[in-house]
């Protein structure tokens, strides 16, 4: 597994993994601060009444709905096209490095991306507040919460994704569904919250950490049992499905 | 002679389809052993099945010496270099890039990888992406993946596909010079004159199944070839019930054996036919070819 995780990592060579994921970091903290430097935002900068830590947070959850789930579907889909463009997957195999290990070694590369896509997110975001002049008490609990959930959520859906990756030679198919995951993630934030557990994209919603009642931001958390369920059985399908790819013979498609 | 792939009954069958039919092949040490079929014959498949890559649905694959099977194919994959179908390689990457790959995954030395590039001739382009490659290179790239740990056995399923004559030629050089060295080259083609002049031993299988082993010269014995009467009477001939074809310069027969053709001669002084010539037409080895595995191409 350990040669495997290293071939990964120089097979990222010119994939442009970084440059992706700094581009999302850039797209989300760019999007989700815009309202910082309005007149109006700055108003309530000094006022806990007007919450605009939890405004911004919940600015960082719609923008992250929208595009972590893209992200997590290109990530995916290079990763995994570089191994049907080039017959590595057949290369490996005669290696004895079946496709399902090849697929846990992505994983975990994939994985270390995301970590830091989330942490950089999270971080650049809560600097450009304090950069902007917020001066009212950082919710550091609330936002460690949220990041921690959200790299959850993208590590469940990388499985997801390097699976049909690997079995969809086409990877035009992988990210339709990241698209289309996106459009649920931000349709499950609008919706009642029972949305958001149906399909696994509607988890970017259910993790958001505050929630709009009336006119105030509430605190808001995923009902506990249906995520760690949801993770648990990600986890477990997608160390099942690599099972079953190294047990079958020739390549993964 | 003892022989490095020995497979009993081997076969394989995709739903009710049987792409592979009990084949007993028999590649002997240290030959080119052409493994030749038409477009869908079986051939990829049973490469694959060779090196473990397919389950087979019956029968014994014996490689070295040793069983082959998903328990003992990983110990043997470091004895055999292997090429199936399309090249490997990563496009995004150079050539030395993808030769550090495989490096890092078969634990071999730098010097094994650089003989092995050397050997195919690629050191001048392993700085280029792979991507943009030209076919040839790509296959010498494969190659060299396929050489670099020193195999004593290489199984290449069309490594000239798509190759200029001159880049054929190289090949069918390094594929000899390997052999010399004493390592087993098995490699496939669909074309028996891409493989003629290297294979000592021809495998050729239609449809699935084997139709011929053995050397270039039993495989020439195995067809008899076409008589040529030449006469200016032909009618006459044809009268006496003998199925021919008319040519230019008088009749072609077909499946005549050696007392056959004496019987014809006896006949044809008995009817006082005048004969200016009769000889023998020797087929292309290519004919010979295309009439064992049928000129209707795919199965
Ligand atoms: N995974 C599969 N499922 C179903 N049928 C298959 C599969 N793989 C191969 N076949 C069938 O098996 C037959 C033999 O295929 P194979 O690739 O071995 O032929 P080949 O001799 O290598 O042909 P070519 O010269 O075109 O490479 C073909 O008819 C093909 O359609
Ligand atoms: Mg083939």
């Amino acid at each position: 597994m350990r040669m495997a995780v290293g071939l990964e990592v120089h097979k990222t060579r010119r994939l442009r993994v970084w440059v992706l994921c700094l581009v999302m970091v850039v797209a989300v903290v760019a999007l989700s601060g815009m309202n910082l430097f309005s007149e109006s935002a700055r108003e309530g900068f000094a006022d806990p009444a007007a919450q605009p830590w939890e405004a911004l947070l919940l600015g960082q959850v719609m923008i992250a709905a929208m595009t972590s789930p893209v992200l997590v579907a290109v990530l995916a889909g290079r990763q995994v096209d570089i191994e049907h463009q080039g017959q590595g997957w057949f290369m490996a195999r005669v290696a004895g490095l079946g496709p399902g290990l090849l697929c846990r070694a992505k994983a975990v590369v994939l994985g270390v991306a995301l970590t830091f896509t989330a942490v950089a997110q999270c971080v650049l975001l809560i600097a450009a507040g304090m950069v902007a002049g917020i001066e009212v008490t950082l919710p550091i609990t609330l936002w460690a919460r949220y990041g921690l959930c959200l790299l959850l959520v993208d590590l469940a859906l990388l499985g997801l994704h390097l699976w049909l990756a690997a079995r969809v030679d086409n990877q035009l198919v992988g990210l339709g569904v990241g698209l289309l995951g996106a459009f649920y993630a931000v349709y499950a934030l609008l919706m009642p919250t029972w949305v958001a557990y149906v399909l696994p994209w509607g988890y970017y919603a259910a993790i958001s950490p505050v929630a709009v009642e009336g006119d105030r931001f509430v605190e808001s958390a995923p009902v506990p049992w249906a995520f760690a369920l949801f993770l648990c059985a990600s986890a477990a399908l997608f160390l099942g499905a690599c099972r079953r790819l190294d047990r079958a013979e020739g390549g993964p498609a | 002679m003892s022989h490095v792939i020995t497979t009993e009954g081997l076969t394989k069958a995709y739903g009710s389809r049987t792409v592979v039919d009990s084949l007993d092949l028999r590649v002997p040490e240290g030959c080119v052993y052409g493994f030749l079929g038409p477009n869908g014959s079986g051939k990829s498949t049973t490469m694959k099945m060779l090196l473990s890559l397919v389950r087979p649905s019956r029968g014994e694959v014996s490689v070295l010496g040793r069983p082959m099977n998903h328990r003992t194919r990983h110990e043997l994959a470091a004895l055999i270099g292997s090429l199936i179908e399309a090249p490997p390689g990563y496009g995004h990457l150079t050539g030395r890039e993808n030769m550090a790959i495989v490096r890092r995954m078969l634990g071999l030395t730098e010097r094994q990888v650089e003989r092995a590039v050397a050997t195919v001739r690629l050191r001048d382009h392993m700085d280029k992406p792979v991507r943009a490659y030209s076919l040839g290179m790509k296959q010498r790239l494969g190659i060299a993946m396929a050489l670099a740990r020193e195999p004593r056995l290489l199984i290449l399923d069309e490594p000239t596909n798509g190759l200029d004559p001159a880049g054929i030629e190289e090949i069918r050089d390094l594929l000899k010079s390997l052999a010399d060295e004493g390592v087993t080259v098995m490699v496939s083609s669909h074309l028996l004159d891409e493989v003629d002049r290297m294979a000592s031993v021809l495998g050729i299988l239609g449809r699935g199944r084997l139709i011929f082993q053995g050397t270039r010269g039993e495989l020439f014995d195995r067809s008899t070839p076409d008589l040529v009467l030449e006469t200016p009477e032909p009618e006459r001939v044809l009268d006496l019930g003998l199925s021919a074809v008319r040519t230019h310069e008088g009749l072609r027969l077909s499946g005549l054996g050696e007392d056959e053709t004496a019987d014809l001669v006896r006949r044809l002084v008995h009817h006082d036919v005048p004969v200016h010539g009769l000889y023998r037409v020797r087929r292309s080895l290519e004919e010979v070819f295309m009439d064992l595995t049928g000129r209707e191409g795919l199965s």
